[in-house]
């Protein structure tokens, strides 16, 4: 019993942090029509700009601030030089987003070496919940994934920028005709997806291994959540990235973590097939 | 010279330095290089698959992974577990890669762009995962390893792949028989209602063609390449692995074909070929070969989207007129 809470509560945490990842990808996909199979190395440069801040600063705190500025930065500048010259061929941003991870890695790889390093959470306490001692910093993990949720959903809802993206994504003619800078939207979309995915990676790195190809597992996860949550519905997405690490975490407390993974798989497969709008189409708009 | 016979006299050029491969080679480079033609060769199969799908019928597989895989896994379930021989074990790879084809296209094919690149990489994902957990069958990602049976018995004689020669000119046969096949299908009528499904699916469906069946057949075909592609990488490394079904394989296949230029038909062997020499080059200097790969995949979708064979058709143009 304990251990089941433990491993179901281990995939709520996980599913906030996968979900904050997840609508990174989302608002790319949605935005730039852009299958990004770089978003998992994103993710993984979170989690090395957490380790670089460690090693040079000692202060894990810094990390949570370099992490999404770093991921920002990046992400204008590949949609720059990468992205925005490919924009009406859908077909080959796979392939320039296959190139892009292999540079990512490669270039952990040759800075922060092959081995895969821990980090030791900021916080280092447990608490007694339910019966079980669980680490106070996953928690307050979770809470870091709420509030960044919460944080983008009242930018995208409450700002000016917010509203242009929304416009772009729902008729991009009718808001460029509107003028709405839509290359300056396309550009902050892609590098605020970049700085979701690197800012849960840097949430991330005390509770998985920091590895440059940390984000090989994460991919497949990812887009689990954007699917089964629907295409561009980003509530759906982030409701999908917790369901989804939930039952996969209960799943685990009996079976092997390679069948959880193949039963999230096959719910994948049955949403694309027989609800390709996602699961939560009609709940959210 | 016209263009033509310009094509033609390289094409018959190329075919001649191929059969010389194991004798000129040796000789100028050594012979390790003549086991990189031959990988060369297994892997421009996988992409070519990639390449009926994506460049003749327009349908992005993020996923052929898994029928290399299945063709893989037949030859070295058959000979390490049923104790087949050659032919039945290369028949079973080939067998078991066009049936989980016609499995996976049945659902697959329905789907299209977006969510067909997705869910033929998801039921990929799913026999990886599945093969990982069958350790005892499968080996998992440390995969299982066989002594290959003879080719061929003429009495006491025995004629196998152990000869480096016999298996050079036993891949590329194998290889160009596929190619010819795919030229065959491409030029046949059938090859022609494919390219109409690719360049606009709904008038195709209202002259009469059947699209999903005919998109299914491509699939199949498109299995087949890739499970043959598989049975001989099983032969050639005398292995089969669970860690080539992995969505990483399926994505390098991708690449190889839209550098090499997809909707041709030798473009995945120009695509394949380029980037395994630069990694047995490179690599033996510098272990960050793919950083030169991810740079070269950008560079051409960004400056040559038509790929390589692309920028080689448009040089002819400018050469020949």
């Amino acid at each position: 019993m304990e251990i089941l809470l433990l491993l179901a509560m281990n995939g709520l945490v996980w599913g906030l942090i996968i979900a904050l990842i997840a609508l990174g990808l989302s608002i790319i996909f949605g935005l730039l029509d852009i299958i990004n199979i770089a978003h998992g190395d994103f993710f993984m440069v979170g989690t090395m700009v957490a380790w670089a801040t460690v090693q040079m600063t000692g202060n894990f705190w810094l990390a949570f601030l370099a992490a999404p500025l770093i991921g920002l930065v990046l992400g204008a500048i590949i949609q720059r030089v990468v992205i925005q010259p490919i924009r009406n061929a859908a077909a080959l941003s796979i392939v320039a987003t296959f190139g892009l991870s292999m540079i990512l890695q490669e270039t952990a790889r040759l800075t922060f070496g092959a081995v895969p390093k821990r980090l030791l959470p900021p916080i280092e306490q447990t608490i007694r919940l339910f019966g079980i001692d669980y680490e106070v910093y996953r928690l307050f993990a979770a809470a870091l994934a709420i509030a960044a949720l919460a944080g983008f959903f009242l930018y995208l809802h409450h700002t000016k920028t917010g509203t242009w993206m929304r416009a772009v994504r729902h008729d991009p003619d009718t808001a460029i005709a509107m003028g709405i800078p839509a290359e300056r939207v396309y550009v902050l979309t892609f590098a605020i997806g970049f700085a979701l995915a690197a800012f849960g990676g840097a949430v991330a790195a005390p509770i998985t291994t920091v590895d440059f190809r940390g984000g090989v597992d994460i991919l497949p996860v990812c887009f689990m959540a954007v699917i089964i949550g629907g295409l561009g519905n980003l509530p759906g997405t982030a409701a999908a990235a917790v369901l989804l690490a939930f039952m996969e975490g209960i799943i685990q407390s009996f079976a092997d973590p390679t069948v959880a993974r193949i039963a999230s798989l096959v719910l994948m497969s049955a949403v694309l097939l027989v609800r390709p709008q996602g699961l939560f189409k009609g709940f959210a708009r | 010279m016209s263009r033509r016979a310009l094509e033609r006299a390289i094409l018959v050029a190329f075919g001649v330095a191929m059969v010389a491969v194991p004798w000129l080679v040796p000789a100028l480079l050594g012979s390790f290089w003549v086991s990189v033609i031959a990988e060369i060769l297994i892997w421009s199969l996988l992409a070519a698959s990639v390449n009926l799908l994506f460049g003749y019928v327009g349908l992005l597989s993020f996923g052929q992974a898994l029928y290399f895989g299945f063709g893989m896994y037949g030859v070295g379930i058959g000979i390490a577990h049923l104790g087949l021989s050659f032919w039945p074990a290369f028949g079973l790879g080939i067998v078991a890669s066009v049936a989980m084809a016609l499995v996976a296209g049945i659902f697959a094919v329905r789907l299209t762009w977006h969510y067909f690149a997705i869910i033929t990489v998801v039921f990929s994902l799913i026999f990886y995962f599945l093969f990982l957990t069958i350790k005892p069958v499968t080996g998992g990602d440390d995969g299982i390893n066989f002594t290959l049976p003879p080719t061929f018995r003429f009495g006491q004689t025995e004629i196998g792949l152990a000869d480096s020669t016999f298996q050079y000119f036993f891949i590329l046969f194998c290889v160009a028989a596929c190619f010819w096949l795919m030229h065959r299908v491409i030029q046949s009528p059938l090859g022609k209602a494919l390219m109409a499904i690719r360049d606009n699916d709904v008038r195709a469906s209202l002259i009469g063609l059947n699209i999903y069946r005919l998109r299914l057949v491509a699939f199949v075909m498109a299995g087949f390449l890739a499970g043959v592609s598989g049975a001989l990488f099983a032969f050639f490394g005398r292995y089969s692995s669970a860690s080539y079904m992995f969505y990483h394989v399926s994505g390098e296949a991708v690449v190889w074909a839209i550098v090499g230029g997809t909707g041709t038909l030798f473009g995945p062997l120009v695509g394949t070929g380029i980037f395994i020499l630069v990694r047995e080059v490179v690599s033996t200097q510098w272990q960050h070969h793919l950083l030169i790969v991810g740079v070269i995949a950008i560079l051409i979708v960004i400056f040559a989207p038509k790929g390589f064979v692309g920028l080689w058709r448009g040089l002819m143009n400018r050469v020949t007129s």
